[in-house]
């Protein structure tokens, strides 16, 4: 068997980095969670792309959300960037994809992995925080009428097919 | 003036210059009118001009008869002066012609020299030069110069002295009397008109030779007579000429004068000079040459020392001596050497000699160590400039042509890799040519598949015993490598940065051609080198896949050889990173013990106490069977010992499972039982493909032992034992034959349901049995136990051919360690998720990225290439989870 020469060595850290990350793709390829996957963008492995699955019984049943995601040199110490690159209609996410969730400000801990944050965006879907929003009208309209939102999120999503070709 | 009057009066007759024949003495001079009679002009002046010239026609006829050459073919009579005497008439004309108002007025009359001259190169027309044109006129063999030069130097020198005797006699004393008498004072130009006189005779007799003489081929002659002279006196006997010349010794210096004697002669007639100096250039740089690849400077073989001293000495004492003797000779004008000038003769026969041997380095390297005397000499040659470059350009194009090609095997590439480390350390200890040179090498190396495995059993391989075989041309195990391992490692201090090492006072600069980042390597051992090929970690991992194999399937007892070797390659590499391959090690050697204290225990049912038990933190620990030696007590039924492998340090090794024969199973679960007895909470996983065997065969007519059989082949053979339903031939042990006539027959579908085993491994210990000539096919796919021997001659026949296919599956089947394609399917999933999982976040992908990703992503590596992802991606396909959109660009299937 010839011996495959090693990734290029980056400084301690970014390898460490990398480690982390390798693992955490090889426990997501190994044991997948329905609904949520990810994968990186290049070789570099700092850029994810990431794909959730809308909670059934939520006005995002069945739709498909592409998310963007950075680690930094400090991962897992500070938590990652996250962004939604599919539009999304949602009390939460503002209309460039920024998202404001706890646990990826104050309330990081360096115990949460890809798998968690991703599952922690999917159950947002369903269970918006209406009371510190991003989106007002958003929030409103959730907590008034789910029908008229539900409109608002259909129309406002695309599929990645569409999202890739733009 | 001269020149151009003569050139011109070649073409167009000018009175003055035509060239006259002596005028015969019963001419009557019709042009002549009496003394005092007035033939037309009324002028005295005229009249006297008029005497004058009749005086001087007069003159001119007695004193051109006298001096006119002797019309005669050149012979060797001829060539002798018959001199007609010298009357006072004749010495009257002469003074009057030459110092007497006769004189020849510039431009108008012809002056007696010139006369002479042309006298002499009309002479030398007509009757010399036919001669020599026979000589020289075709392209003549090269051995027959020296006689061609000698002749035509000895003619030239007759007819020059013929020439200029006369002339010497009768017209210089003349004008030297002229010169000295005419003025009181002898006058300094009077005097060199005589001189210069002469000269010119002789320079246009010189010049009239050199016509003559076809020039190219005459300096072709010269030099090559110069070169045979060298040779011949040097004892040169390989030559560039392709002369073969008897190497019975001359007398050298009998030769030499020959030598001197002829370049004499030619200079005196006139052909040295510029010419000739061209034609001994040439002849010296051929002769530089010749000695170069002469035996004087062969590699020397056997004391192995550099010839380049030698060569200098040559140069100075040999080589500059000729020069000079030649130049000499030859009159030139500095015909001393100039000691700046020996220095370049120097250096430039070592770059010669230099170019010489590095186009041969290739074979010098891989003759490394007998070769040392040509290594030194291109040492030498390496301090002249430009010398590195052309080493380095000349020796990367021998490599490249006749090492990193397919036919070369990879033992062969890895011991001239050696080879070159050791040549090239002798060569420049800096190492900065030798990463030059090796870098190509070491990349080939990498590139090819057995690099590793060749390197690392030929580390693990014992130079002890038997060396004979194992080190046969077409071996795999390398001889070099496993010497290098035996040398002593230098003591080496890895962190001390060698340029700051301020109290090293050898220290010596980088090399300039070293580029700036390089640094050198800190040890210059060979080892070294072959494990830098790789990152160390890969290393490891290929190491105790080796290991791994080497431990299983090794018969020494004591392990000793390998113990030595992993202190070895710790010291090396550190013992940090070889973790495993101890634990390893410390698995055989423990199951030895284990076993022994186990049975021991069976014996006497007593538990030995678990002392001396690894303390590795492993939990649970697996085992290959080693089923039963007979000949050891009791002889009763089989023995087993097992290996106790830790299998989170071990390589992922072959899982082949199948049933064992009953009696065997019976053993295991004793062992096992006995086993957790001892290591408490400890669990068994029997690995039963690993391992391997010995029976005892007994048929109708005679009883069979075979020995290391692998455990498939000893269950296959089992299971023609006849099943209790049949008739069971009683406990007489495993692997027993049946006693009737006509043996058990089953087939493979039997065969394999029985044993649960993989139809591979049935056929191919099937395969392996009909080769030992124990069992033979009856139907297809349906065999049958050999009872008696004594059978046709078929039976043989099948068997060999049989042996032939068991022995190649074999080699297929041998590793205990899994192969490529076992560790693709075995990880299929995983890579399957993987690809899923990237095809589905980054969209459609082409077969290449898909590829490239893996390598980066898959922790451990994708030790695969495009074709077998492309199959794995097939098999997504037509799982239809996968869709190929076309052009190798592969999507997730929707919906």
């Amino acid at each position: 068997m010839a011996l495959s020469s090693g990734t290029a060595p980056n400084g301690a850290r970014g390898q460490t980095v990398a480690q982390r990350l390798q693992k955490e793709l090889m426990d997501l390829m190994t044991k997948p969670t329905p609904g949520i996957t990810a994968f990186p963008d290049d070789e570099n492995m700092t850029i994810w792309t990431a794909t959730i699955e809308g909670p059934p019984d939520t006005p995002y049943a069945d739709l498909t959300f592409k998310l963007w995601m950075k680690f930094a040199d400090t991962y897992p110490y500070t938590p990652p960037r996250v962004l939604f690159k599919t539009p999304i209609y949602h009390p939460n996410v503002d209309f460039s994809g920024r998202i404001c969730l706890d646990i990826l400000k104050d309330k990081w801990s360096a115990i949460y992995n890809i798998t968690s944050v991703l599952l922690s965006l999917q159950s947002l879907l369903g269970e918006p925080n209406t009371s510190s929003p991003l989106n007002g009208q958003a929030a409103e309209l959730w907590d008034k009428d789910q029908e008229e939102f539900k409109r608002h999120v259909l129309a406002r999503h695309k599929q990645p097919e569409e999202l890739d070709a733009c | 003036m001269y020149h151009r009057s003569r050139v011109f009066a070649s073409v167009f007759p000018v009175p003055s210059l035509s060239h006259t024949t002596p005028t015969p003495i019963a001419t009557p001079d019709l042009g002549y009118a009496g003394p005092g009679q007035s033939f037309g002009s009324p002028f005295v002046s005229n009249a006297s001009g008029q005497h004058r010239a009749v005086r001087r026609n007069l003159a001119w006829s007695t004193a051109t008869r006298f001096l006119s050459l002797p019309k005669l073919p050149l012979g060797d009579t001829s060539l002798d002066l018959q001199q007609t005497p010298k009357t006072a008439e004749v010495e009257e004309s002469l003074r009057y012609l030459l110092v007497g108002e006769g004189k020849g007025e510039d431009g108008h009359e012809e002056s007696l020299v010139d006369w002479y001259t042309n006298e002499a190169g009309l002479h030398f027309a007509n009757f010399v030069r036919p001669t020599l044109e026979e000589l020289w006129d075709k392209e003549m063999d090269l051995r027959h110069s020296w006689d061609a030069l000698q002749q035509t130097q000895q003619i030239l020198h007759q007819v020059q002295h013929l020439y200029l005797q006369p002339f010497n006699d009768h017209i210089i004393p003349l004008l030297y009397h002229d010169g000295s008498s005419s003025t009181i004072r002898p006058n300094k130009p009077e005097q060199t008109q005589a001189h210069s006189t002469n000269w010119k005779l002789r320079r246009d007799i010189h010049a009239t030779f050199a016509h003559c003489l076809p020039p190219q081929r005459f300096s072709k002659a010269l030099s090559y007579v110069l070169y045979d002279a060298g040779c011949r006196l040097f004892h040169i006997y390989v030559r560039h000429d392709g002369v073969v010349v008897s190497s019975t010794s001359e007398n050298t210096v009998e030769f030499r004068e020959r030598v001197m004697t002829l370049l004499r002669g030619l200079e005196q007639v006139g052909l040295g000079g510029d010419n000739a100096q061209k034609a001994f250039a040439h002849a010296m740089n051929r002769l530089v040459d010749s000695f170069i690849l002469s035996h004087y400077l062969k590699v020397d073989w056997y004391s192995k020392k550099s010839v380049v001293p030698h060569l200098r000495m040559w140069i100075k004492d040999g080589f500059c001596p000729l020069v000079e003797l030649v130049l000499g000779c030859l009159k030139c004008d500095p015909s001393q050497v100039e000691p700046t000038e020996l220095q370049q003769w120097q250096d430039m026969a070592l770059g010669r000699l230099g170019r010489a041997r590095v186009d041969n380095l290739f074979d010098f390297v891989i003759n490394w160590n007998k070769s040392l005397g040509a290594i030194m000499d291109i040492k030498e040659y390496l301090r002249l400039s430009g010398a590195k470059q052309h080493l380095t350009s000349s020796f990367s194009q021998q490599v490249s042509r006749r090492l990193l090609h397919a036919g070369a095997t990879t033992t062969y590439i890895l011991n001239v890799y050696i080879y070159v480390i050791r040549a090239f350390h002798e060569l420049e200890p800096k190492g900065v040519l030798l990463e030059r040179v090796a870098r190509p090498i070491r990349r080939y190396l990498k590139d090819r598949e057995d690099t590793a495995r060749i390197i690392i059993l030929s580390l693990l391989t014992d130079l002890t015993d038997n060396v004979g075989d194992k080190f046969a041309p077409g071996s795999e195990l390398s001889y070099e490598i496993a010497s290098e391992m035996q040398k002593p490692i230098a003591n080496l201090s890895p962190d001390q940065d060698e340029e700051l090492n301020w109290n090293d006072m050898n220290w010596q600069p980088l090399p300039t051609d070293a580029s700036p980042d390089y640094k050198k390597a800190k040890v210059e051992d060979v080892i070294w080198f072959l494990l830098t090929l790789w990152d160390r970690e890969n290393f490891i991992d290929e190491l105790k896949n080796i290991l791994g194999n080497h431990l299983l399937r090794c018969q020494d007892p004591e392990y000793e050889k390998e113990i030595r070797l992993l202190e070895l390659i710790k010291i090396r590499l550190g013992d940090d990173k070889l973790q495993a391959c101890e634990v390893m090690l410390r698995d055989v050697l423990d199951s030895k013990r284990i076993n022994s204290s186990i049975r021991a225990s069976g014996a006497s049912q007593l538990l030995p106490s678990p002392q001396g038990y690894p303390s590795t933190p492993q939990s649970s620990r697996q085992s290959g069977p080693g089923p039963s030696t007979p000949s050891i007590p009791p002889p009763q039924g089989p023995r087993l010992n097992a290996q106790i492998l830790s299998s989170f340090f071990w390589p992922p090794l072959r899982e082949d499972d199948f049933l064992v024969p009953d009696q065997i199973q019976a053993l295991q679960k004793e062992y096992e039982s006995r086993f957790e007895r001892i290591k408490g909470m400890r669990k068994l996983r029997w690995m039963n493909a690993l391992g391997d065997g010995t029976i005892t065969l007994e048929f109708a007519d005679r009883t069979e032992e075979f020995e290391k059989l692998t455990p498939w082949q000893v269950s296959v053979i089992y299971a023609f034992q006849p099943q209790p339903s049949e008739e069971w031939a009683g406990g007489q042990g495993k692997g027993k034959g049946k006693q009737k006539v006509s043996g058990v027959t089953r087939n493979v579908d039997q065969l394999r349901d029985m044993l649960e085993m993989d139809e591979q491994l049935v056929y191919q210990a099937l395969a392996f049995w009909v080769g030992k000539s124990v069992l033979r096919e009856t139907h297809p796919e349906t065999y049958e136990v050999i009872e008696e021997a004594s059978s046709s001659n078929k039976d043989s026949d099948a068997a060999a051919a049989a042996q032939e296919i068991a022995e190649v599956q074999a080699q297929a089947q041998a590793g205990a360690v899994k192969t490529q394609a076992d560790l693709l399917q075995e990880k299929k999933d995983v890579y399957m998720s993987f690809i899923f999982g990237m095809l589905t976040n980054q969209g459609n992908l082409p077969l290449q990225r898909i590829l490239m990703m893996m390598r980066m992503m898959v922790q451990g590596g994708f030790p695969f290439g495009a074709d077998e992802l492309k199959g794995l991606l097939g098999e997504m396909v037509t799982a239809e989870k996968v869709v190929n959109m076309g052009g190798n660009v592969y999507g997730i299937r929707k919906g």
